[in-house]
């Protein structure tokens, strides 16, 4: 019997690890080669998928997991890109991108990576979970934490809403 | 930072990381997606090949264990011969006598038979047995 493919629709799926990759070591050319490394592995151990262990896009980002861990954080790119630019100057759109981005390069690796798992690649809790060998109740208390240290970091800890755990495990 | 202080009204932290979740360039996309389907496309083929190959594989062994094969090869061989003998213009037969008087007398020219004139009186009765005699071979 035939296995399914899992780079038959490879765009969502470049989005996605992208997203993660961009969280995790900042936006730009470097997340670019990461995801294309990570494409690259994907492709010569592509019989190593097991689709009983999960989506390809939990395989992806285990993937690029690795990639990521190997490489060594380099977080400093989008946090010197908004206090540059005049407000002016750049969309509003891609100013919050970077906001966001400079925020959470302040968090530590394990709370990055949660975010970028979560908010970035769009991964459930349990499939976080699943992927990092972790309980999924564990991972709920872990996001919440993470956020709530996030929230610290953009000052607006009052004016914020509080974090609605079952969103979080969505 | 000094843009979310600008900010005054209060915003879902979740939904900001996911809308302003970073994108990577639609260039770098296409030439990532063009990439991942070449290498997918390439697979595919030599998959096909290998499958064409295991079925007909399978279909000699199955048949050979019926003797099919054979079958086949003389149903092939009669089809080529009933073509042959369609298309094929008739050759001209000729046939060589060889014997070991030929490497004898060979060379030299038949004597021209000389036929007795039947003799007066006899009739036909004598020409008819001139010519039903043997000829002479030495």
């Amino acid at each position: 019997m035939l296995r399914r493919d899992p780079l038959a629709n490879p765009e969502p799926l470049i989005r996605r690890v992208y997203a993660y990759v961009a969280y995790r070591v900042g936006d730009g050319p470097d997340a670019e080669d990461l995801t294309s490394e990570t494409f690259e592995r994907a492709l010569r151990y592509k019989k190593s998928y097991d689709p009983t262990k999960g989506e390809p896009v939990q395989w992806l980002l285990g993937i690029a997991k690795r990639c990521v861990d190997g490489r060594g954080p380099r977080l400093e790119l989008a946090s010197e890109w908004v206090d540059e630019a005049a407000p002016g100057d750049v969309e509003e759109e891609a100013i919050r991108r970077l906001s966001v981005s400079r925020a959470v390069a302040t968090l530590d690796e394990r709370d990055r990576e949660l975010i970028a798992l979560r908010y970035g690649a769009d991964l459930t809790a349990r499939q976080i979970a699943e992927l990092l060998g972790a309980r999924t109740n564990a991972i709920e208390v872990a996001l919440h934490r993470a956020l709530a240290r996030l929230r610290g970091t953009f000052g607006e800890t009052d004016d914020a809403p509080p974090v609605r755990k079952r969103e979080a495990t969505r | 930072m000094r843009y979310w202080r600008r900010r005054q009204e209060p915003f879902d932290l979740e939904a900001e990381l996911k809308s302003a979740r970073p994108e990577p360039s639609n260039e770098f996309v296409r030439t990532l997606e063009s990439r991942v389907r070449h290498d997918g496309r390439s697979r595919v083929g030599t998959l096909r090949v290998a499958f064409v190959g295991a079925i007909t594989a399978v279909m000699l062994v199955a048949l050979g264990s019926v003797g099919g094969v054979g079958y086949a090869s003389s149903a092939a061989q009669d089809a080529a011969v009933s073509v042959k003998r369609v298309v094929q213009p008739k050759k001209v037969v000729r046939v060589l006598k060889k014997s070991p008087a030929i490497d004898q007398y060979g060379g030299k020219k038949k004597a021209k038979k000389k036929v007795k004139k039947a003799k007066k009186g006899k009739g036909a009765k004598g020409r008819v047995k001139a010519r039903t005699r043997p000829p002479f071979t030495g």
